[in-house]
């Protein structure tokens, strides 16, 4: 009984500590870097180019399906439409950002994109076998095609990505758990 | 205390510390939010024009040839967004068959050594200054120019690192067109006198040695396995032949310092150095060459010597090699050949026809200094030097450096500072090998391509695009060079042109015939040393060449960290010691010795006490001890050199490192060959007080009756143990044994003996480790369908594989490829640099961090001495390649507070980096002692102990996680490599195929004697292994249950013996 009664007395201390983690927490806002809002280089639009002009996501991140980069846009792939589409409408009103993009092609230098979403070093993210699983894009990333400029929707913390390899998203999807699937 | 736990698996008590732990790490990390802005902006920096065919994150493979040596195997370099990451040998090269040595590993330090050039420079005020390519290629154009019009061209010299291929040809033809004469071809490594005496006896440089067709093999001094010849093919057919167990050959070594072939023979011979020819002329019993003069001459019983005439005669087919780096070596290799010969080895276990090209070019030594006595004399007005540092190579008492001095102009195409381009006027960077195009010969038939991997890191330029764009500068020359670049000169020359090239360069290997063997130069003004026997001295030094450091690796930090597979001392030099002289002396390890040849020349060292080396020797190491100009802690910070700084010496990783002993040497050539006489003076040994720390990464030289490195003998009635006492002898195990897949009871009850350790059924499939078991019941709803992943019905299927290893020590050679791929690998930190080790009040010391027992090698080859423990010479060695065993039942899981290490339900003993909190209690807890520390943030840029300088973290491997500090970190089993493997599997929509991948170690092993794979599956190599009748687990006492599986080391007797004490007793030759 003796062992039950210290257990009882250690509650108190448990509680302040716990407590204390509330407060702070509360505090600082999140752990994560949710909601994460940076302002980019030049403004890339997305629903322009994924709703009016009905691009898939892939067309631009060529390597989402079979590698762990989702990969890049090179500035050619860009500059593959808007060496044409140039700053100016046909109306006069202006295309923001294209003037910008054409300025870094012609000087020959890559856009310095600001990383929003980004899984600590210890965290191997294969994004081929989410794809491949059908997991979509927005799953983790949000509704990027809404965005005018692309916020951190999910949190990116470990409980966020193993409730949905336990099975308890909807859909429903399950896989692998264990810690070295993703840590190594 | 184990948490008590509820009949129906539910943990219930013993939480709470867990729970506490959670709750407080939660503050701190909260706290450490607030601390710190989250606001860090990274960028991510897209292609402008994304490059066909790579996928970013998906490597590209490319096939090119290694340049870390003369033998020229194949690579595979994988590069990851354009950078190179990796170098696995070509499995299509027909002379490393898919293996690499440890140099060839490192070559990735070479091309990001943070210490090279970064472009051209100039001398001016007597300082080397960067200057533009254009300057520079004024500069040499000029010079070029008015050599030819004062009519002195024919005195020019340029000295070209030894290669074979198209570049010495291409190489003359320019120097022609320039009126100069042809190259000298320099390899400070190559044994001359061996390949002299091979073009005499066989009319190739070097044979294929297929030492699986021999019964016995006799090793002359030669170190085969270890830098000597070809030394990757060497070993990879080595090890086949004693794979063979039954039929494998009997190996006698014949020396008077056992290298690391000496530590792997079955009998050591250990004869005075300069006594090798009168042993092998008394094996050949040729006219007046008595077997008791030999012996007397040698230091060996005379029986010894007639007991191996009598097996030499009676075995065939044998195989005899010389190495010896006496002054009469020539004379030696030649009554080897004979001898061979006259027994019929050639065409079988030496073959002539399948030679070896890498030594087809040579010039010699005597060559070299002969042009530098030119130089010295003032007859040499312009001396170039690519890819050679004659300075560092040859013997300071040749005053090599002076005579360089007297050249007008000197030009320098090495990437790195050295010695030697230190010296120049002018330095024109080449490429890396792994930047530039290029081939070499491989064999008599094959030559291997070589492509570049990646572009280059700085702003050097290939030394054959130099010449070129020279050549078209010049009017005489121009016409001849039509081709752009080195690129389009060689495809100009590829039969089917550029599209065939291209097609051949998927494999970089192509059949072609090798050209005329360029012979060597005879000399008639060879200065050749004093015979040994004359000279005044209390004992002879022995110098041999580090097979790990080659002549150029000291620069390179994985070499530098990895420990000499002899003395398994790293960042260091050492004297060799026998440990009754050293007794004798009252030297102790680490106590400094000072050397002093007879003509005055001292040089001071620590001594190693080492059982594998005569008692009127010792012995030293040479790849150390470079020249370091830059003065004080200046030259040992890590941080970037400003723009614009001159670098000197060999860069911060060979600073302060150790001495050279060729400058207690002299300039002493071998008269019929031209060979640099390595062993051959005596020197003067005295204590003159002092002591430097051994940097070594070993413990204890001996087993202590643990049985970590276990052997068998092969008797005639089978194998037996070797280290049971005769009485207790185990009954032998034939070949027809059923394999101990039944455990030690089911084993006893069959009649079958079982030896302690032997891998037995609870390894097998099927095995649910203890903690697996436990974590089953602990984390599952046993009520549920879904029992977790433990479960081998869990949809994940992790379950049904069980990783596994196993370490054939019957292949293994202690060659430590395997570490270094470890190192490449797994982006493990070097830590013994000087640099590292400052602090406030510690002068930096290379290998200091060791000294504290910092380092960080997940595998590690121990070494351990069976026998001799009285100073005798009959000893055994066992090399143990000694990783994380990824035990069933692991006693490092349970001790961890924070569940940070754990076991998974494929089978690996898994270490989460982010979950650890560095409390040392697995490390402390592991039977193996194979969990590292990071005492230090080798990964942090700030830190004064970071690993990677830029460039070299440009090498560090993408799919695995830099550890940081405070972090415990282990071998994972490539953990990467095996969920890649399961990543392109699924994406090609099948299963994982047996034998599909593997892990690093296994790859680079240049002896075959790692197998991984999945034991659970029998289509696998490695579960065909775990039932070796050799099989045994390393501790098995301790119920780990362990996933590798060692089997056991088989040594062979002398005809006629039947116990393991070679028959050299009474070989104590006195001191001399």
């Amino acid at each position: 009984m003796t062992t039950t009664m210290r257990k009882w007395a250690a509650i108190p201390g448990l509680l302040a500590l716990a407590a204390a983690a509330v407060v702070l927490s509360a505090y600082s806002g999140a752990s994560s870097d949710e909601g994460r809002d940076i302002e980019q280089p030049l403004p890339f639009p997305h629903p322009v180019h994924v709703k009016t002009l009905a691009m898939n996501c892939m067309y631009c991140h060529f390597a989402a399906g079979k590698s762990p980069d989702p990969g890049l846009p090179a500035v050619a792939t860009c500059m593959g439409c808007h060496i044409t589409v140039g700053p100016k409408k046909p109306d006069g009103s202006a295309r923001p950002g294209v003037a910008t993009l054409q300025e870094f092609w012609k000087k020959g230098q890559p856009i310095p994109w600001v990383r929003i979403h980004k899984v600590p070093d210890y965290v191997q993210f294969p994004h081929m076998r989410h794809v491949n699983a059908g997991v979509s894009c927005q799953t983790c990333h949000g509704q990027v095609q809404d965005m005018q400029r692309v916020t951190q929707v999910a949190s990116l913390n470990m409980g966020w990505c193993v409730q949905c390899h336990l099975g308890e998203s909807n859909p429903p999807f399950k896989a692998r758990y264990d810690c070295s699937t993703c840590h190594y | 205390m184990s948490p008590s736990k509820e009949p129906n698996g539910v943990t219930r008590s013993g939480g709470t510390r867990r729970e506490f732990l959670k709750i407080l790490g939660a503050t701190t990390a909260t706290t450490a939010a607030i601390g710190c802005s989250s606001d860090r902006v990274e960028r991510l920096i897209p292609y402008l024009n994304h490059p066909d065919e790579t996928v970013p994150g998906v490597s590209t493979y490319y096939a090119t040839t290694c340049r870390e040596c003369a033998v020229a195997c194949g690579l595979i370099a994988e590069t990851r967004d354009g950078r190179t990451i990796k170098l696995e040998g070509n499995p299509a090269h027909p002379l490393n068959r898919g293996a690499l040595c440890a140099r060839g590993q490192a070559a990735l330090q070479g091309l990001y050594n943070p210490d090279r050039y970064r472009g051209p420079m100039l001398r001016r005020n007597n300082r080397l200054e960067p200057v533009t390519w254009d300057q520079a290629l004024q500069t040499l154009s000029q010079k070029l120019g008015e050599v030819r019009s004062a009519g002195r061209a024919g005195d020019s010299v340029f000295i070209n690192g030894s290669e074979t291929g198209s570049f010495p040809a291409f190489l003359d033809q320019w120097l022609a067109g320039f009126g100069m004469p042809a190259h000298l071809s320099y390899d400070a490594l190559a044994d001359i006198s061996v390949v002299a005496a091979n073009r005499q006896s066989f009319g190739v440089s070097w044979p294929a040695l297929r030492f699986s067709e021999a019964k016995l093999i006799v090793s002359v001094g030669a170190d085969f396995l270890d830098g000597w010849g070809a030394t990757v093919p060497q070993q990879l057919d080595f090890a086949d032949a004693r794979a063979k167990i039954e039929g494998a050959p009997r190996l006698v070594y014949i020396g008077s310092r056992r290298s690391l072939t000496g530590l792997n023979a079955d009998e050591w011979i250990p004869c005075k150095p300069g006594s090798e020819l009168a042993i092998v002329n008394a094996l050949s019993g040729a006219a007046g060459a008595s077997l008791d003069q030999a012996a007397q001459a040698a230091g060996v019983p005379a029986a010894t010597l007639e007991r191996l005439g009598r097996e030499w005669a009676d075995t065939r087919p044998s195989l005899m090699l010389s190495g010896v780096t006496t002054s009469d070596a020539m004379a030696v290799a030649l009554a080897v050949n004979a001898l061979n010969n006259a027994a019929g080895n050639v065409g079988v276990t030496i073959r002539p026809a399948e030679g070896i090209s890498a030594f087809d070019t040579v010039s010699s030594p005597a060559e070299i200094a002969e042009a530098l006595a030119r130089m010295n004399d003032g007859r040499v007005p312009l001396l170039m030097v690519r890819n050679a540092n004659p300075i560092f190579t040859l013997p300071r008492s040749g005053k090599f450096a002076e005579a360089i001095a007297k050249v007008a102009f000197k030009v320098s195409f090495s990437s790195y500072p050295d010695e030697t381009s230190e010296l120049c006027d002018l330095v024109l960077p080449d490429h890396h090998p792994l930047e530039s195009w290029g081939d070499a010969q491989a064999t008599t038939s094959v030559m291997s391509l070589q492509q570049p991997t990646m572009d280059p890191v700085f702003s050097t330029r290939a030394t054959a695009d130099v010449l070129i764009t020279l050549a078209k500068g010049n009017q005489t020359t121009a016409a001849q060079y039509p081709a752009a670049d080195y690129r389009s000169w060689l495809i100009g020359r590829y039969e089917g042109g550029a599209s065939a090239f291209a097609k051949a360069l998927e494999t970089a290997v192509i059949d072609r015939a090798a050209p005329a063997v360029r012979p060597l130069r005879t000399l008639a003004t060879v200065t050749a040393p004093t015979p040994l026997e004359s000279q005044a001295g209390d004992f002879f030094l022995t110098v041999y060449p580090s097979a790990v450091l080659g002549d150029r690796g000291a620069n390179k930090p994985w070499l530098q960290e990895l420990p000499d597979p002899v003395s398994k001392i790293c960042w260091q030099s050492w004297v060799e010691v026998h440990p009754t002289t050293a007794a004798r002396l009252d030297v102790d390890p680490g106590e400094l010795l000072t050397l002093e040849s007879a003509t005055g020349l001292k040089l001071t060292a620590p001594a190693y006490i080492y059982p594998g080396i005569r008692q009127d020797t010792v012995a030293m190491m040479f790849g150390q001890g470079h020249r370091s100009s830059r003065a004080g802690t200046d030259a040992l910070t890590h941080r970037g050199y400003p723009e614009g700084t001159v670098l000197e010496g060999y860069g911060r990783y060979a600073a302060g490192v150790g001495v050279n002993p060729l400058d207690l040497l002299p300039a002493g050539f071998e008269s019929a060959s031209g060979a640099l006489a390595w062993t051959s003076i005596k020197v003067r040994v005295t204590k003159e007080g002092g002591y430097q720390q051994l940097v070594t990464t070993e413990g204890s030289a001996r087993q202590h009756g643990r049985g970590i490195g276990r052997a068998l003998i092969l008797t005639p009635t089978g194998l037996r143990d070797a280290d049971a006492p005769e009485h207790e002898a185990t009954p032998p195990v034939t070949a027809g044994d059923p394999p101990a897949t039944h455990g030690a009871e089911a084993a006893a009850e069959a009649g079958v003996h079982h030896f302690p350790g032997d891998a037995s059924h609870e390894f097998l499939p099927g095995l649910r480790a203890p903690v697996a078991q436990d974590a089953e019941g602990g984390l599952a709803d046993t009520e549920a369908n879904d029992k977790g992943m433990y479960d081998p019905k869990h949809s994940s299927g992790m379950a049904n594989r069980r990783w596994a290893m196993t370490i054939d020590l019957a292949r293994c050679t202690g060659c430590s490829a395997c570490v270094t791929a470890c190192y490449a690998e797994n982006n493990i930190p070097t830590v013994g640099a000087a640099y590292q080790t400052k602090r406030a009040v510690v002068e930096p010391t290379p290998g200091g961090n060791i000294h504290r027992g910092r380092e960080m090698a997940w595998l590690r080859l121990e070494r351990y001495y069976e026998g001799g423990e009285n100073g005798a010479y009959e000893f055994d060695t066992r090399f143990v390649p000694m990783l994380c065993q990824h035990c069933g039942n692991a006693p490092c899981e349970p001790v961890c507070p924070v569940y940070a290490t754990y076991h998974s339900p494929d089978g690996l003993n898994v270490q989460v980096y982010n979950r650890c909190v560095g409390t040392r209690y697995c490390s402390n807890n592991c039977p193996y002692k194979v969990r590292y520390f990071n005492w230090f943030g080798y990964g942090e840029p700030n830190r004064p102990q970071y690993a990677w300088p830029e460039p070299l973290n440009w090498q560090l491997n993408p799919d695995v996680n830099v550890r940081g500090k405070g972090v415990m970190e282990k071998c994972t089993f490539c953990v990467q490599r095996i969920r890649e493997a399961e990543n392109r599997a699924s994406l090609e929509h099948r299963a994982v195929q047996p034998d599909e991948f593997t892990v690093a170690c296994a790859q680079a092993c240049p002896s075959r004697a790692i197998t991984f794979g999945d034991a659970a599956s029998p289509d696998w190599a490695v579960s065909r292994q775990v039932n070796d009748r050799r099989a045994y687990h390393v501790f098995e006492e301790l119920n780990t249950f362990t996933a590798v599986v060692y089997l056991k080391k088989v040594n062979h007797l002398a005809p006629g013996q039947t116990t393991a004490a070679p028959a050299t007793e009474g070989a104590h030759g006195g001191g001399n």
